[in-house]
């Protein structure tokens, strides 16, 4: 029988962005056995959210749980909280919520695109997937003001209008990001030494991410449909402006690899039709009223499944927020995954699960 | 949103019969202090076909009472049972301090004070 280690990865570790620790036992290099532990950044926003903030102030708290998908998050709560109120917000509201949504997930996607890339040992690439990347933060600031925390969606609406220079400024930059898109698209698709860190490696089946319950685009990569934007109209008009959902069936790092480039064209197509299609109004609806009886609201955040619980007691303080993060979901299978892979796997299997840390423990 | 009483004497048996891995998709589990030490348990599930529709089991029970895991019937309910353990301090069936919150930091912030 071959001897067997005990190898830790993290908290702190140079393929981990994240304070997540996992700790494998290999066998011949093989990982037998993982676990994980997830708790080292809570922060009590939750016990925040529901003692120190009043209910609308909390948007802008939540908008602090992530830097990465803060707009699905505030906008996620902004929902919840709707629902509570029983308000209707304007259409262009919702239009202009999606578009922040998307422009996020862009940058979202290139950044988690770039780190496994750099995690399989392509540092070139990285840096070029990571300058590409740059214009999609360059449009959240125009159209939020703010690179990374955006406080974009409020409750009742928006809290900025798209200037048309800005809408036309995304149409032009999409002229120039769609071919150096299409360069990443043939690179990650065809590099051959890419493919040996990422073809085959870390694949979950589409049984595994059912049993598993995971969401987002690890779920989808192996088969799995699943999308918050496929399954509700109520609060966004998702199809209205032409989602589509992207799929894969081999469920290795490469074909979340490809989910996630695929994605970036729809919403690339998405906001074009936002923009093309913007509907004239106001930008919020307000009520003077106070959060009332209890409330759930999903969102496909860049991760997956964003689910926020909310229980109002008519007063200015909320008695209980429950945030559910997409990674949260995800973990399970994170640890199951890894066993029968290479020990030097690792680092490219975690980069595609694009793990969100300060989400999941809030 | 679905609303399905139940107890802790039905739980596994109303969820085992209620959850089809293949039509199913589990969201999360929740708790919610009520006061008085008495914890509101919910848990959340939608259906792949018609995901708006959100089905909750929901349950109360005082803190001290030992809630059932369903971690039998579905593999990646452990983790949000191991929130639940540390964040309201309470006691839940095969479930460990320590997951969330280092064992030496504060109890059960999520409870009412």
């Amino acid at each position: 029988m071959s001897t067997q280690y005990n190898i830790p990865v993290g908290a702190q570790h140079i393929s981990l962005l994240e304070p997540l620790h996992f700790k494998f036992t290999t066998e011949n290099e093989k990982i037998i056995k993982t676990e994980a532990n997830v708790g080292y950044v809570h922060r009590g926003i939750e016990q925040a959210c529901c003692s120190k903030f009043k209910f609308r102030q909390v948007s802008f708290v939540v908008g602090r749980v992530c830097g990465l998908c803060s707009i699905s998050h505030t906008t996620c709560y902004s929902q919840v909280a709707e629902k509570l109120l029983k308000l209707d917000i304007p259409k262009r509201a919702k239009y202009l919520r999606m578009l922040v949504i998307e422009l996020d997930r862009i940058h979202s996607h290139l950044l988690c695109l770039s780190h496994v890339a750099e995690n399989s040992g392509f540092e070139a690439l990285f840096m070029k997937t990571m300058r590409h990347r740059e214009f999609s933060m360059e449009l959240l600031e125009a159209v939020c003001g703010n690179r990374i925390q955006y406080d974009f969606s409020i409750i009742g609406g928006v809290a900025r209008d798209l200037r048309t220079d800005v809408a036309q400024s995304i149409l032009d930059k999409f002229k120039i990001f769609r071919p150096q898109l299409d360069e990443l698209v043939d690179i990650y698709k065809t590099n051959w030494s890419l493919s040996l860190k990422n073809k085959g490696i870390g694949v979950l089946s589409k049984e595994d991410a059912i049993r598993l319950n995971v969401v987002g685009p690890f779920a989808r990569a192996s088969g799995l449909g699943v999308d918050v934007r496929n399954e509700t109209e109520e609060l966004l008009p998702w199809k209205e402006v032409g989602f589509e959902i992207i799929t894969d069936t081999a469920g290795d790092v490469h074909a979340r690899n490809m989910v996630r480039l695929k994605e970036i064209y729809v919403s690339m197509k998405i906001i074009e039709n936002i923009i093309n299609g913007l509907p004239e109004g106001d930008l919020i609806s307000d009520t003077k009223a106070f959060p009332e009886g209890e409330a759930v609201n999903r969102i496909e955040a860049p991760r997956g499944e964003l689910f926020y619980y909310a229980k109002g007691n008519k007063t200015q303080v909320l008695e209980r927020l429950k945030i559910k993060a997409p990674t949260f979901s995800n973990i399970p299978a994170m640890v199951e995954t890894f066993t029968n892979n290479e020990y030097a796997s690792v680092p490219a299997i975690i980069g595609s699960y694009d793990p969100c840390l300060s989400c999941t423990s809030r | 949103m679905n609303r399905i009483e139940t107890s802790f004497e039905n739980l596994k048996k109303d969820i085992a019969a209620f959850y089809k891995p293949q039509a199913h998709h589990f969201i999360t589990m929740n708790g919610v202090d009520l006061g008085n030490d008495v914890i509101e348990y919910q848990w959340f599930f939608c259906d792949y076909a018609f995901p708006s529709d959100i089905t909750m089991f929901v349950t109360r029970a005082n803190v001290d009472v030992q809630v059932p895991s369903i971690k039998n019937i579905i593999v990646s309910a452990w983790l949000p049972e191991a929130e639940l353990v540390d964040l309201l301090g309470v006691n839940i069936e095969d479930t460990q301090k320590g997951f969330v919150l280092e064992l030496d930091s504060e109890t059960a912030p999520l409870r009412k004070k």
